[in-house]
């Protein structure tokens, strides 16, 4: 990589580009136009399915083609989509839904209670249960109301279920919806589709927002090489591509043709320490851990400084997190003193299990493991395959990696913190935690849950098996004659995917 | 003669079932199966145990495996695990792809190698010589991605951009469709294949052009430019067949980078996809073919020893 960046450089000190530059478009947004979005991943497991997307890929033509009730907008709030209004009632188990009366689906025909109901039905099948059913064990019956009125009955108190239903998995699709006629109410619809290759959408002209969405059609290619990714924006055969490696910010940024899309996000690639097995079943190995590293150095180098600084704890955009609790930084004497107490005064050596789960992941380990070495730890890093990873072992090993997009907190709680959570790679069991996190799912009063909350996160803050150094920045590129594109904190890429908005300017359409 | 062939032909079948084995254990040995590899990080045990079901990978091994050999022999070569559809579907398209841009790269680094190694021979320790083996030792020691990057720099991003620097030819539509797209990855396997066919053209020639025959043919008065073309180049040609049938089977197998590079929707781009989703159908049957490639262009290269040399040409001589 090294070697590419050096060459272009050194091209491009001798040749001034060819292509003239397009100003950037001002005014009211034009219609028409095809925009090219490049991404890195998927392959021949693509699918259209509403319900089971897995690559980034997948993602970015799900969130266009179906939607859900209430989804995360830019700056990460709850807002209305096909639902005008998500009531819980006093106890929090009942939710009521009332639905927007003017959606159509691409094939014309209205958004029923029904179709609400079968699509969560289709959901949480337990013969063949989609990627949003684990979020939703919660969910006992959808009943519909009338047309436009559904209720969700829950098994237990959850005063965050509508947090829950904001998840581009949970799209809502007609009755017979068949995965081979990819029917939704996104602003795009299906036109052709190749797995691994390319999707192509066009415009949906019975789209309930008004005037969008603004382009003709939206073509999604996919990208097995980062290199290829960013060779296409360069030789402008794509007008945007999603998350660039952080590393290339700056080169791709030099370019004058080329805009740089920044978003901070919540996103977080922890190092997962297991509780429950020696070392770190000793919480004093666990806070030596979280001394030794130096969290503006591993930014400044896992992400070229383009992220924000962790505290050990996840859901910074949470309206509980206790952003009162002190920022963790380096101490390497204290944590040789808590390393001695704990039964190792002359260190100990770790293996630590990395992958490139994410962008940065096994970089990160390095600077880890130079980083522990000063406080008389050894980390021995243990490289695999993503697959190997996510195989058998996930979830087993003592000391690791992973990597979460933006969430609030019940629900990453749910996912991975609870001894019932799906994904509980530190296998967290902390009855004080639980009752704190049962307590607070309950209760529907936002201020009294928020106090909840924020115990709940210093308990992880002191205890915890996670090491939070950071959150990165999610950065995308796009040709200047893009329009439309806004920083995004869900950690989506491209603006989330949000190409309803975009359009395209100058000549270029 | 035919009696040489039919034996190479009956030991590449056995090749051929033997390759298909390894490849069909080597995909078991690797950790995880597609199931897992599909999902990723969202397997939860209840999704992993719908999705294994809906692939069949319940059977035992033996049994998958059998299966599928028996499909191979009636023409059927299975059910991609990643996709869900037929092999053949998925890798029809990217099969022919493939194809075109190896004999693209072969019809012209064929040629050009001959050509050059000849040049240089001819032009043994003069300048143009010392340029020939000077490039070509470089460009050898290159990898390909190199080159290929540096082709994308100059011509389709920073210096140039008059060429397209991926492919993007839609589904469906064949990649001849867009000659300009064919361009840069032929040009990089042209660059990685031909130094090797002229460095070896270059030395048997110089190896003939030494030789008492040609001496012989030179001291009886015949024209140079028909001592060359007569008498000097079929002895040269048929150690360079050798050569060239490797770089071809090379080709074949080594595809991937470039394809990978270029977004080129061939079977090296299938391959790496399949081998990440351990998608073993669509493993084994690209490897089967990569190996059926190597085997057929190395037959291809002995019928060519055989015809240039006559002591073999009578089938019984050893």
């Amino acid at each position: 990589m090294g070697l590419v960046i050096g060459l272009g450089g050194l091209l491009s000190a001798c040749g001034a580009s060819q292509t003239s530059v397009i100003a950037a478009p001002t005014g009211p947004p034009q219609p028409g136009g095809r925009l090219r979005v490049g991404l890195a991943g998927g392959g021949a497991a693509d699918s259209l399915d509403a319900h089971s997307s897995v690559s980034t890929t997948d993602i970015a033509r799900v969130v266009n083609l179906y939607e859900s009730l209430v989804y995360r907008d830019e700056n990460y709030e709850l807002k209305p989509l096909l639902a005008t209004k998500v009531t819980p009632s006093p106890d929090a188990l009942v939710w009521t839904v009332d639905l927007r009366p003017d959606v159509l689906f691409h094939d014309g025909r209205p958004v029923t209670g029904k179709d609400v109901a079968a699509s969560f039905k289709r959901i949480i099948n337990p013969d063949d249960p989609k990627s949003g059913a684990a979020a939703l064990a919660i969910l006992d019956d959808v009943v519909i109301i009338d047309d436009h009125r559904v209720e969700f009955r829950l098994n237990s108190p959850n005063a965050a279920f509508d947090d829950a239903l904001g998840q581009y998995t949970l799209g809502i699709v007609p009755a017979d919806y068949d995965p081979a006629n990819p029917v939704g109410t996104g602003p795009f619809k299906y036109k052709s589709f190749a797995p691994g290759r390319n999707s192509v959408f066009v415009r949906n002209e019975h789209y309930w927002r008004d005037n969008e969405p603004y382009l003709d059609e939206l073509e999604i290619l996919n990208f097995s090489d980062e290199d290829a990714l960013i060779n296409a924006l360069l030789s402008t055969q794509v007008d945007a591509i999603g998350q660039i490696p952080l590393a290339l910010l700056e080169v791709i940024d030099a370019d004058p043709r080329i805009s740089i899309l920044q978003s901070e996000t919540g996103a977080w690639m922890p190092f997962t320490m297991r509780v429950d097995r020696p070392p770190f079943d000793d919480n004093r190995v666990r806070e030596a851990f979280r001394l030794v590293v130096d969290r503006q150095q591993m930014i400044e180098q896992v992400l070229s400084g383009n992220g924000s600084l962790g505290n050990d704890m996840y859901s910074p955009f949470d309206p509980g997190y206790p952003s009162h609790l002190p920022q963790r930084v380096q101490d390497i004497a204290r944590a040789k003193e808590l390393l001695a107490d704990a039964g190792y005064p002359d260190g100990l050596t770790v293996e630590l299990v990395t992958a490139p789960i994410q962008s940065g992941a096994v970089e990160a380990a390095q600077v880890f493991a130079q980083q522990a070495a000063a406080a008389g730890i050894t980390v021995k890093i243990r490289q695999v395959d993503v697959t190997t990873f996510f195989g058998d072992s996930y979830l087993q090993w003592d000391f690791a990696q992973d990597f979460y997009y933006t969430r609030n907190y019940l629900p990453q709680v749910n996912a991975s913190t609870l001894p019932t959570s799906p994904f509980n790679e530190t296998h967290w069991d902390h009855p004080e935690f639980t009752a704190l996190v049962k307590k607070a799912t309950g209760t529907v009063d936002p201020q009294e849950r928020n106090a909840l909350i924020a115990q709940a996160m210093e308990i992880e803050y002191n205890e915890g098996g996670y090491i939070i150094w950071g959150h990165a920045n999610q950065a995308d590129a796009y040709q200047q004659y893009v329009a439309g594109l806004v920083p995004n904190r869900t950690g989506l890429a491209l603006s989330g995917f949000e190409f309803r908005r975009v359009w395209l300017g100058g000549n270029a359409s | 003669m035919t009696p040489i062939i039919l034996r190479r032909l009956g030991t590449s079948v056995l090749i051929l079932l033997a390759v298909s084995i390894l490849v069909f254990v080597a995909t078991l040995l690797l950790p995880g199966d597609p199931a897992q590899a599909i999902l990723g990080q969202q397997a939860t045990p209840e999704r992993l145990a719908a999705l294994r079901e809906q692939m069949n990978l319940n059977d035992p091994a033996w049994q998958r495996y059998l299966s599928w050999l028996g499909g191979l022999v009636t023409g059927d070569f299975g059910v991609s695990a990643a996709s869900g559809g037929p092999v053949t579907d998925l890798l029809g398209e990217r099969i022919g792809a493939s194809l075109v841009l190896l004999a693209a790269a072969g019809l012209i680094s064929i040629p050009v190698g001959l050509l050059v190694g000849t040049y240089s021979a001819l032009r043994q320790g003069r300048t143009g010589d010392h340029v020939v083996t000077g490039t070509s030792l470089v460009l050898a020691a290159l990898p390909e991605f190199v080159i290929g990057i540096a082709l994308i720099t100059l011509f389709s991003t920073t210096v140039f951009a008059i060429l397209p620097s991926v492919t993007m030819a839609p589904p469906g539509e064949p990649v001849w469709n867009y000659p300009l797209q064919l361009v840069l990855p032929t040009m990089t396997l042209v660059l990685m294949v031909t130094p090797y066919i002229a460095r070896m053209m270059r030395a048997t020639m110089m190896e003939v052009l030494d030789s008492g025959y040609v001496e012989m043919a030179r001291l009886k008065g015949v024209p140079e430019r028909q001592v060359i073309l007569r008498h000097a180049l079929p002895h040269a040609l048929s150690p360079v067949a050798q050569v060239i049938a490797i770089q071809l089977a090379w080709m074949a197998g080594g595809v991937v980078v470039v394809e990978f590079l270029f977004r080129y929707p061939g079977i090296g781009q299938a391959l790496v996809d399949a081998v990440t989703n351990r998608d073993v159908q669509v493993v084994q049957v690209l490897s089967i073919l990569i190996a059926a490639v190597y085997i057929v262009v190395n037959l291809l290269a002995d019928v060519v020893g055989i015809l240039t040399n006559p002591k073999l040409r009578t089938g019984g001589a050893r």
